[in-house]
């Protein structure tokens, strides 16, 4: 089962390669009520305490595949599926340290029978004027303090 | 056009057109079994606790509760959320799924689906015809596994009234074999802001009676139509932050809320002449009282008119108040589903 926050807590760890701390990942669901086509999604922006990564220095592993946000553009058959959480991995060397951390992710998707262009919106949070019916269909930002332990 | 075919205009002006509307052939109806208005629940009220705080299983048990004894109670489900493995789920899932129906009373009976428009790219062009009809093949032959006979088919858009792509009539018109052969009637929801006079809902009656579409292509009327206040705030909405500025057409939060896209309300009457061509309805609703009254959807107006009718479709409780997201799905689907039964005079 998923948290109900946006930005899960489990699974927020660093990740090791060859010994080495090369980044950390956070996992996040979706809080729009539609799985999304991964050409649909119009990419994640992520922060950790102000600090800003670029697209490409995050990689998104969905249904066990890890996908670059550039080659998610292109993949019109497999979905996103809303029970699941996407895990985002972030290149950063030497990782996060243990403790606790404010983490904000950006993100927006496609919705054909809207007529916006999702992708030319700018990405604000979800204040409590957004309708529950609402949630997730504008791009927005939500944010979370959360425990990285290892 | 032959003399035999009868233009909707043409119809309307026949003196005995309301009365003659109760006794036309009725469109293969989605329940036969069962005359009259029957009770259904959309999987979509309950999105804010589905993978969450519940499983599929535990919102199937919520629906089946609805039923009466001896009674099954109808089910819509969005393909692509609901569905394990969309768009091609295994037979494993699928003898699960048909066992879970059978376990809770439900009958699946609109399957909600959507014609990705903007499936490569956001701007034009679109998805093609083929590409189009392609998608929309795939989801029928999947509601049809399933055990739909329904399918809210929904199109891409090209303004803000919510005007469908251009070549939706190419597309459609391809699919109605293929529906008639898997048995599933495609209908796209007519949602606010659209009113159901308009030039939009003319244009789809147009294309109904010119490619002579029923029952494959025909309507699902969403009640936030017929919208007619702000719901009010319930208690628990009044937080610190007080009424706040809306977003949109979205509105919502502490002051309660609109139907998203909800504007001027379409008039109970206006859907009399589109009753042919429905054969399932989105009860939208915005908040219950404790007594078990929609706040602000006219559902006494609406129901009565539907039974004097003789309507014989499903109606499918579509929650999108404030409290989903704070638990509250169950319980205002449950108070939906009192007021179902009272108008519809099992209770």
């Amino acid at each position: 089962m998923l948290e109900k926050d946006i930005i899960q807590e489990l699974g927020f760890r660093n990740v090791r390669k060859n010994g080495q701390v090369v980044g950390f990942q956070v996992r996040y669901r979706s809080c729009y009520y539609r799985s999304v086509w991964l050409s649909m999604s119009l990419g994640f922006d992520v922060s950790v305490d102000g600090e800003k990564f670029s697209r490409d220095q995050v990689t998104v592993t969905i249904g066990g595949r890890t996908y670059t946000q550039e080659s998610m553009k292109t993949i019109t058959d497999v979905q996103w599926p809303v029970s699941e959480a996407a895990t985002l991995t972030v290149a950063k060397p030497g990782g996060l340290k243990p403790g606790m951390h404010e983490v904000e992710v950006g993100w927006g998707h496609a919705a054909s029978y809207m007529p916006m262009e999702m992708g030319a919106m700018p990405r604000r949070p979800q204040g409590p004027e957004v309708g529950a019916a609402m949630r997730g269909m504008m791009p927005f930002i939500e944010t979370r303090k959360i425990v990285l332990v290892a | 056009m032959s003399q035999h075919e009868l233009t909707r205009k043409e119809f309307l002006k026949v003196a005995a057109g309301a009365v003659a509307v109760a006794t036309l052939p009725r469109p293969a109806s989605a329940a036969p079994e069962k005359p009259g208005p029957k009770r259904g629940v959309s999987i979509y009220s309950y999105s804010d606790d589905l993978f969450k705080t519940a499983t599929l299983e535990d919102c199937l048990a919520a629906v089946g509760d609805l039923a009466a004894d001896g009674e099954e109670i109808g089910l819509e489900v969005l393909a692509n959320s609901h569905v394990e493995g969309y768009p091609i789920p295994s037979d494993a899932w699928v003898a699960k799924w048909t066992d879970l129906c059978r376990t809770y009373h439900i009958k699946p009976v609109e399957y909600g689906h959507w014609v990705d428009s903007k499936l490569r790219s956001e701007k034009a062009p679109w998805l093609s015809t083929k590409e189009s009809f392609e998608m929309l093949s795939r989801d029928i032959k999947l509601a049809n596994r399933l055990g739909f006979t329904c399918a809210r088919t929904k199109l891409g858009v090209i303004d803000g009234q919510l005007t469908p792509v251009e070549n939706w009539r190419e597309f459609i018109k391809m699919a109605l074999p293929v529906a008639a052969k898997y048995n599933v009637r495609m209908m796209p929801e007519i949602h606010p802001p659209t009113k159901l006079k308009s030039r939009m809902i003319d244009d789809y009656v147009e294309f109904i009676e010119k490619e002579k579409t029923t029952p494959w292509f025909g309507l699902n009327i969403d009640f936030g139509v017929f919208q007619n206040r702000r719901a009010p705030a319930t208690p628990r909405a009044e937080g610190p932050g007080g009424a706040a500025g809306e977003r949109g057409a979205a509105g919502g939060g502490a002051r309660g809320g609109m139907a998203p896209g909800a504007g001027e309300p379409s008039k109970v009457e206006d859907m009399i002449p589109l009753l042919p061509y429905v054969h399932c309805c989105h009860g939208k609703f915005m908040e219950m009282n404790d007594n078990c009254e929609e706040t602000s959807i006219p559902y006494p107006d609406i129901v009565k008119m539907l039974v004097e009718r003789r309507w014989n479709g499903y109606l499918l409780s579509e929650y999108e108040g404030n409290d989903r997201n704070r638990g509250g799905a169950f319980q205002a689907v449950r108070k939906h589903h009192v007021m179902l039964r009272r108008l519809l005079g099992e209770a």
